[in-house]
């Protein structure tokens, strides 16, 4: 069976639960194993594990680059009507960036760049949402992000740190409708680490604290069957496991040699993405870090000159990073965008543009070098292979082992896909 | 429709309980389900509330100043004042002569006129009576009652915002009368917490937010929501006030609900009818509805009542930017937002200029096409309704003609909407939920429930407080509190609340009392009066009033400014606050919730907690995390609360003995007496070197802290 007419079957709603039925017990698979526990009840057989890159990567850095990235001033230049202010720089992979991204033009050799990202969304909050989720927003249902998703299908990835991260905003629901403890640990300045974590635990009065509460807390946290309260004594148990834990110091990037710290650059994003090396490094598997001011209205050769050099600096500098420690086989690392901007240049910048834009993959489980899809000349519409924003997160979870086209129920009641239905991006793969 | 007649209407209802729902496809129809056959109960009509009297008089405070204003209300020692031009203003009592203090008083004795005793008894138990019928079909019972342990922490939360003091908790604990219960109540719905957790409530329903779009102070929206919930103006006409409301943001603070969508507009037409009629319409914003039966040309002939409403003053802010280019020594970027606040207002114009979109895709209409008016039903015969008897002839009449449908008691979902939203705020859980989606009220988990709401409401004249005075009276509100239910398994039918974590608000609101005392009550902000300079006249703007303005601006820097989608900067606030200011303890100003930026900054203790970032409708959360629990157990908070000289500390400390101590502690944090085992454990690490202070951190730090049951 083509991958085509799988999910053709699986778009088909009506025969889609017998179809998985039988897909799970077909030639598909690998077994994916709950780790540390905690993960769903049942092993699930992942539909996809015949794909190539299945699993391959133990963690996802999700760079987000929150504003709107404009595809045709970074990763996809255009000449012409089109053409921004940066001119159109060759690399070694044979694609070509904007100059203003010297640095990725330089590991241009280890990324897989999607040029056919397309979505309808325009509206900043929604479409975030979408990129974050896989999902079009909803009022009535909040849909977990990528992290939420990998712990409930593999259980967390370390004894003490959380497995999922967010760095400079804070958690917006990101456990979805798991529960709390799938939520992602939200770092609003990655240079002060987790804050409130000093001192406790030292003296023996904390000790006695911390053992008279936990006496007090018989009463109530102990006994009220309550999801939320249960949440709260999950959260205060890997509080003090977190507080006793050696694995603390993953959240103190002044741990890192000053040349490192250097390279990456002393931005808030720059730290944040030193803090994502050194929490995977550490055992956490899913870290997403914001980067302000790509709403690039007016301005955006200043702009580009500005947030885009700090990106372009931090991004290759983490690849190169991930890949002197031997993790950059392990690790996937996703430049994504609520949307991209329009070809007309108006005003000294560019307007929202969800119709096509681009997204990178870089690492783990993809292709390196590598470009996927086209927009057509003028940056306006997909020319080739359109990727939506569900098969782009269908994409991640395969090749972070997850199974993509396995149905979920919610606690009320709706059968969920990760991805939203959406199949990988085969091509990508390797 | 009459009480009455809706009361019978409901009484052959045939409920169905909550299934797996259907396949999505388009047009779904509820999947049908063994219905379960309700004993219908026969309800008693609840007796409209009559006209407030309006009292209008020349106030004058201690230096002699005068104003001729009509006395709204009084909550403990807030009065609150409308004069002549509908401008709102609260303040304390203290600063009137004694003679216009008494004459305050006896004006609130006069005007109380909300539910006689009896009409609340009668409308709780009949809550009670239509809830337990429900029950009993489903083989279930209500909870055991709620001890006054647990009624007490329920209701200082739910009626003023925060959790009891040491003071407050044994004085009711102490009172052994067979009325204590409703006593506390009324008490507590006239006290000024109410306003304030109102306030909270609705900041986060209608996105009350310091800073509009690009750095646009929005302060004269707060402050005329904080001063028509002190007055306790109703819903109805608060809601009015907000449609109609004609000018500036900078002189009418009640624009600012439309005018957070000025850049937007179909999204604002959207949001409000979700906020004010729990409609599901969004969808039909850009295609028709795929789930309910609303379809894109429904959402473009309701958006068209507000399509000759302008919100932009292109003259005003050409005339300023005229300026701007002529006088180079100008503040580019203070001349941008002082053209852009007083560009931002509420007209009506003579055209109605919406039109279908470009790609519109039905047959029933042309892209490009001009839109009329018309309004949604939900039954065949809500058209027939005194309310739809609407007049669209004038287009600079179609925003009134719109509101006075929309906040009609006749509109169809107006008064369950608000009940329903009000319900959900007391017991955790909506009796229709999603409160954004009651468009199909037959799914509501007892339907019969949801009318007598409704016709709670209507009979309130859509006075929240008195609403409320009946909900907290329900034997229903009274119990034991459930766990979270698993709704998978059916639908919860209110054998009690539900166990709840405290919003971030309370959870604050609760902190700075205990740190502070209950005088933080007292402590009241208002920013907008600053803005007033700002206000420039329509074509008569000179260089010099841009200059003037400009360097007014410039003296409010750091008050006005706030990152886009962050949260508000405490510095600067000082000046905003009338009588007393609160104090900075820790790093942390001690002021309420509702007394502090809108929303508080990212990293502040309320976001932390899920405070929103109002940019969206009903965008807090009551999720945990570990930095949440950081903060209680290692922050500046937990060093508040720890201190020696807080409140609760200092409470505790002037009892004599440890087991008079420890309850006092217990009093503080939780609002009840320490069990035997409890205040034997307590009392035995007291004695084995923790301090009171140790004990306080303990118990903020117990779940139950965080929690109502």
């Amino acid at each position: 069976m083509s991958l085509h007419e799988f999910a053709d079957r699986l778009r088909n709603v009506e025969d889609r639960r017998a179809f998985l039925e039988k897909a799970a017990t077909m030639a598909f698979g690998l077994t994916v194993l709950p780790a540390l526990g905690g993960a769903a009840e049942t092993a699930v057989k992942a539909p996809t594990a015949n794909l190539p890159g299945f699993g391959k990567a133990k963690n996802v850095i999700f760079l987000e680059l929150s504003g709107g990235m404009s595809h045709i001033d970074t990763f996809d230049p255009k000449v012409g009507a089109s053409k921004g202010p940066g001119s159109a720089v060759s690399t070694k992979a044979g694609f070509q960036v904007t100059s203003f991204l010297p640095n990725t033009a330089k590991i241009s050799d280890k990324i897989c760049v999607i040029r056919s990202m397309t979505a309808k969304v325009g509206v900043h909050a929604s479409a975030q949402y979408l990129m974050r989720t896989g999902f079009e927003q909803r009022g009535v249902i909040q849909h977990p992000n990528f992290g939420a998703w990998a712990q409930h299908f593999l259980g967390r990835s370390s004894q003490t740190l959380p497995a999922s991260v967010c760095v400079n905003r804070p958690s917006n629901q990101g456990n979805g409708w798991f529960s709390a403890s799938h939520a992602p640990l939200p770092i609003l300045d990655p240079s002060a680490g987790l804050p409130n974590t000093s001192g406790v635990g030292a003296t023996g009065a904390q000790e006695k604290r911390a053992s008279l509460l936990a006496e007090l807390d018989r009463g109530f946290g102990a006994t009220v069957a309550d999801t939320n309260v249960q949440a709260y004594n999950d959260f205060y148990a890997s509080t003090f496991e977190l507080m006793r834990s050696r694995d603390l110091k993953a959240f103190d990037i002044s741990a890192e040699p000053k040349a490192v710290r250097a390279k990456y650059g002393a931005d808030k994003f720059a730290q944040g993405c030193l803090l994502a090396r050194r929490l995977v490094e550490h055992g956490v598997r899913f870290v997403e870090v914001r980067s302000g001011g790509w709403d690039m209205h007016a301005t955006l050769e200043d702009k580009m000159e500005d947030v885009g050099a700090e990106f372009d600096a931090a991004f290759a500098a983490l690849i190169e990073d991930l890949e002197s420690k031997g993790m950059l086989d392990t690790t996937l690392v996703a430049v994504t965008t609520e949307f991209g901007r329009k070809p007309s240049f108006e005003g000294g910048g560019r307007g929202h543009h969800p119709l096509v834009f681009s997204t990178v993959l870089a690492g783990a489980g993809v292709k390196r070098g590598f470009v996927h899809g086209a927009s057509d000349a003028k940056g306006h519409g997909v020319d080739r292979d359109p990727v939506t924003v569900g098969s782009f997160h269908a994409t991640v979870a395969h090749a972070a082992g997850l199974p993509v086209g396995t149905e979920i129920m919610t606690p009320s009641g709706r059968p969920m896909m990760i991805g939203n239905k959406a199949m990988p991006v085969s091509a990508v793969l390797a | 429709m009459t009480p009455r007649a809706l009361v019978l209407s409901v009484l052959t209802v045939v409920l169905s309980a909550a299934v797996l729902p259907a396949a999505p496809k388009k047009k779904a129809t509820k999947a049908a389900a063994a219905p379960v056959k309700v004993q219908p109960v026969v309800t008693t009509p609840v007796r409209p509330l009559e006209d407030r009297p309006q009292i209008w008089h020349v106030w004058t405070d201690e230096q002699g100043r005068k104003v001729e204003a009509m006395f709204c209300g009084l909550s403990g020692d807030i009065i609150s004042l409308q004069t002549r031009d509908s401008r709102n203003y609260r303040f304390s009592l203290a600063i009137l002569t004694p003679e216009d203090r008494e004459f305050a008083k006896a004006c609130a004795g006069q005007q109380k006129g909300g539910f006689s005793r009896a009409v609340v008894s009668a409308a709780a138990a009949d809550i009670d009576r239509v809830v337990e019928a429900r029950l009993l079909a489903d083989g279930q019972k209500p909870n055991r009652p709620a001890t006054d342990e647990e009624f007490l922490k329920r209701i200082y939360v739910d009626a003023i915002g925060r959790t009891p003091t040491a003071e407050e908790a044994s004085a009711f604990l102490a009172d052994a009368s067979a009325d204590r219960r409703e006593r506390l109540i009324d008490r507590l719905l006239q006290s000024p917490g109410y306003s304030l957790q109102m306030y909270n409530w609705m900041a986060d329903l209608l996105r009350a937010k310091d800073i509009l779009g690009k750095r646009l102070p929005a302060f004269t929206f707060e402050d005329w929501l904080k001063a028509r919930i002190g007055a306790n103006a109703t819903w109805d006409v608060m809601v009015k006030e907000m449609i109609t409301a004609d000018g500036r943001m900078l002189d009418t603070g009640a624009a600012g609900f439309l005018l957070f969508d000025a850049d937007m507009p179909l999204d604002g037409v959207s949001n409000l009818i979700t906020t004010f009629l729990g409609s599901n319409m969004s969808c039909a914003q850009c295609h028709d509805h795929p789930l309910a039966d609303w379809s894109q040309r429904q959402f473009y002939e309701m958006a068209a009542f507000l399509g000759a409403t302008d919100m932009k003053n292109e003259s005003m802010l050409g005339e300023i930017r005229k300026l701007s280019r002529a006088d180079s020594g100008l503040n580019k970027n203070f001349v941008r937002l002082i053209g852009e606040m007083n560009a931002l207002r509420l007209a009506d114009t003579d055209r109605n200029r919406l039109t279908f979109p470009k790609d519109y895709k039905y047959e029933d209409a042309k892209p490009g096409e001009s839109v009329k008016p018309s309004l949604i039903h939900w039954d065949e015969g809500d058209a027939r309704r005194q309310s739809y008897a609407v007049d669209t002839k004038s287009p600079a009449q179609l925003r009134d003609q719109f509101a006075r449908w929309l906040t009609s008691p006749d509109n169809p979902r107006f008064a369950t909407n608000i009940a329903n939203r009000v319900w959900r705020k007391v017991f955790g859980m909506a009796v229709k939920e999603p409160v954004d989606d009651i468009d199909d009220m037959s799914a509501a988990s007892n339907p019969q429930l949801l009318a007598h709401l409704t016709q709670v409401m209507r009979a309130a004249r859509f006075d929240l407080r008195e609403f409320q005075r009946v909900v907290f009276n329900s034997r229903t509100y009274q119990s034991a509190a459930s766990p979270m239910p698993d709704l998978s398994k059916g639908p919860y039918l209110f054998n009690g609340p539900i166990v709840r974590r405290l919003t971030a608000e309370q959870v604050w609101d609760s902190v700075v009392v205990a740190a502070v005392g209950p005088s933080a009550d007292n402590i009241l902000l208002r920013r907008g009066d600053n803005l007033k300079p700002l206000t420039l006249p329509e074509g008569k703007v000179t260089v010099a009033l841009v200059r003037q303005a400009a360097d007014q601006m410039r003296g409010m820097k750091g008050k006005a400014t706030a990152k886009k989608s962050g949260g508000g900067s405490e510095a600067g606030l000082s000046t905003g606050y009338e009588g007393e200011k609160p104090q900075t303890r820790q790093g942390l100003l001690l002021a309420r919730a509702s007394e502090l930026p809108q929303p508080a900054a990212e990293t502040h203790f309320l976001r932390v907690f899920g405070q929103g970032d109002r940019m969206l409708s009903n965008s807090s959360t009551v999720d945990g995390s570990v930095p949440q629990v950081l903060q209680l157990m290692n922050g500046p908070v937990a060093r508040l609360l720890t201190d020696a000289k807080s409140h609760a500390v200092l409470n505790a400390t002037k009892e004599s003995g440890p087991a008079a101590q420890v309850r006092s502690l217990y009093l503080s944090f939780l609002a009840r007496n320490p069990t035997p085992a409890e205040a034997t454990a307590a009392q035995k690490a007291l004695g084995e070197g923790l301090a009171l202070t140790d004990l306080a951190w303990t118990l903020a730090n117990t779940r139950e802290f965080l929690f109502i049951r």
